[in-house]
């Protein structure tokens, strides 16, 4: 190629490239600029006055039972909502395994939680949740037992969430599960039936560990999905009763957007994004190795 | 004998799925049986199974208050984004897997957008806040086009970049010592490889841009321009129990992804066997 060939077609891939880059770099590379510098400022939007105030901001935060509660009420969230999800899916997974009338209808009915708009479920266990006239407390008074407070409740509210995310996500953990079963050669179950093994020992020592990768992304997935949250707890429970379903994402919404302390919201993001920087540490690792 | 536990297992098997199906159902199923009850059968401490009356007098005064400008600025955002998503992701993603950029950008890149995909989206809400607010972008529909990308780009780029990469360079290779241009071989020979990879793409794309609601809930504010989640989640709060309207709009906004269910069920389960492999 001569060289005025060679310049226009390095410029051309330069210019495809630039717009998602410039983009990108807009978007996330300098906000979180901004939110590192600002994290060591006292900073009031409403008025505009700023102050330098060093580590006064995290120090403040960390001390505070409000942070602590959000932190533990997220770690709470995250690990039991994602876990309980890749176990359902596996279950699914496992009980839809093979070929049945119906199967089709089934697996599509199935999708419908996960791509029905969050908001949109909301609403509706919004309705089953209500304390006088949600389903939830006339069926359980109709078995004759004491109704629950399901969003008013500050030992039950959390738990609440949590059942809507696993109703929500659970088709999402058996879609990628049955993936991976379905690409498992049936030669290996055959063999081993042939070899006399029962069911239940194919599926421990057979099928689970050639699945434990995607069981594994899967629940990396779910972990960092859920570790976000914060729609279901704006819609459902505002962050009580009694600060009960305070999240991480929610402190910082309220401390920027209802307090309007810039300096405060930064700091808890800053603290927010280095733990999930360690959270994502395995699963970046995971994907490139993939990649490479 | 053989033969009765076979048919237990059957039984059991059967009873399993159809209360799976039926925990999936039921609140599907109640959405539309409130959408059709009037406001006093709706409050009541016995809730009726069936509406009693069926009305679609909440539909009709969820129009009257104007839902469907709603419903429009939730269409326009969500193919908006997707469109500017795919095109950008699928520009971006040939060039990284094409040209070696100097600096280790291809590999950094990848990663940095893997790091945004994981980010709480919150945590950039309050810097690009005041941004967009220098740049007039608080408060109109184009502003949510642009803040939709931190969520729709990363994504594109990812399973596109997927795409391209398992692609054959050979095509290309021999089009280029026929002498067509590099934009030639890219929108007559790589595109329409991949064109099915792209329509999947699309479609999760959608659905993230119209379920999103922190974006839209902070950066607008006129009820004219609001997108269809913040509708419901006002409904949720202030109207403690409109559930009729509340649940005629959910089933409006759902209505699109249920009527081409099997399309995006087929597109989904496609998607993620090709991102497995």
């Amino acid at each position: 190629m001569k060289d005025k060939d060679r310049i226009a077609y390095n410029s051309f891939f330069y210019i495809i490239f630039a717009p998602a880059l410039l983009l990108i770099l807009f978007l996330t590379t300098y906000p979180i600029g901004t939110i590192v510098y600002n994290s060591f400022f006292s900073y009031d939007f409403i008025s505009g006055v700023r102050e330098f105030i060093g580590l006064e901001n995290y120090s403040r935060i960390i001390g505070e039972d409000l942070f602590r509660r959000s932190f533990i009420n997220t770690l709470i969230f995250t690990l039991s909502a994602s876990f309980l999800e890749v176990f359902l899916g596996v279950l699914l997974a496992f009980l839809l395994y093979g070929s049945f009338r119906g199967k089709r209808a089934a697996s599509l009915i199935i999708i419908f939680p996960m791509i029905i708009s969050t908001m949109v479920i909301c609403a509706v266990w919004s309705t089953f949740f209500h304390y006088e006239i949600g389903l939830f407390n006339y069926i359980l008074g109709q078995l004759g037992l004491e109704p629950v407070g399901w969003l008013t409740d500050r030992n039950v509210a959390l738990t609440s969430i949590i059942l809507v995310d696993i109703w929500q996500w659970t088709p999402f953990a058996y879609l990628i599960i049955q993936a991976g079963m379905g690409s498992i050669p049936g030669e290996l179950f055959e063999a081993a039936r042939i070899d006399g093994a029962r069911g239940d020992q194919i599926a421990m020592r057979i099928t689970l560990p050639i699945l434990s990768g995607q069981i594994l992304l899967v629940l990396m997935l779910r972990t960092l999905d859920t570790f976000r949250l914060f729609d279901k707890v704006y819609a459902l429970t505002g962050g009580g009763p009694a600060n009960a379903t305070q999240t991480l994402s929610f402190f910082i919404y309220r401390e920027g957007f209802s307090f309007f302390n810039f300096g405060r919201a930064s700091a808890a993001s800053v603290m927010t994004l280095f733990f999930v920087a360690f959270l994502a540490l395995f699963y970046v690792r995971k994907l490139l190795k993939e990649e490479s | 004998m053989y033969r009765l536990k076979f048919f237990l297992k059957r039984a059991v098997f059967w009873i399993i799925l159809i209360t799976f199906l039926a925990v999936i159902l039921v609140p599907i199923y109640w959405m539309v049986n409130t959408s059709l009850k009037n406001p006093r059968e709706v409050i009541r401490p016995v809730p009726t199974f069936f509406p009693e009356a069926p009305t679609l007098e909440n539909y009709v005064k969820v129009f009257q208050a104007g839902i469907w400008g709603n419903f429009f600025n939730t269409v326009v955002v969500a193919v908006a984004s997707t469109f500017f998503s795919i095109v950008l992701a699928f520009l971006a993603s040939y060039a990284l897997v094409r040209f070696k950029f100097p600096l280790k950008i291809n590999k950094l890149f990848l990663i940095w957008v893997l790091v945004v995909r994981i980010l709480p989206p919150i945590v950039l809400a309050v810097p690009l806040f005041t941004v967009f607010n220098q740049v007039k972008l608080i408060n109109t529909l184009p502003g949510l086009v642009v803040a939709f990308q931190i969520y729709t780009l990363p994504y594109s780029i990812w399973i596109i970049y997927g795409f391209l990469k398992s692609l054959p360079v050979d095509f290309e290779e021999a089009a280029t010592i026929d002498g067509a241009s590099p934009q030639r071989v890219l929108f007559s020979i790589v595109e329409p490889l991949v064109r099915t990879g792209v329509i999947a793409t699309s479609i999760f794309s959608l659905i993230l841009a119209w379920n999103e609601f922190l974006f839209a809930l902070l950066f607008v504010r006129t009820p004219r321009l609001l997108t269809l989640p913040v509708v419901i989640s006002r409904y949720i709060g202030e109207y403690a129990t409109q559930w009729g309207e509340l649940m005629a709009i959910g089933l409006l906004s759902s209505l699109p992804i249920l009527i081409f269910s099997n399309f995006v069920y087929r597109q989904l389960t496609e998607g993620f066997s090709m991102s497995l492999k």
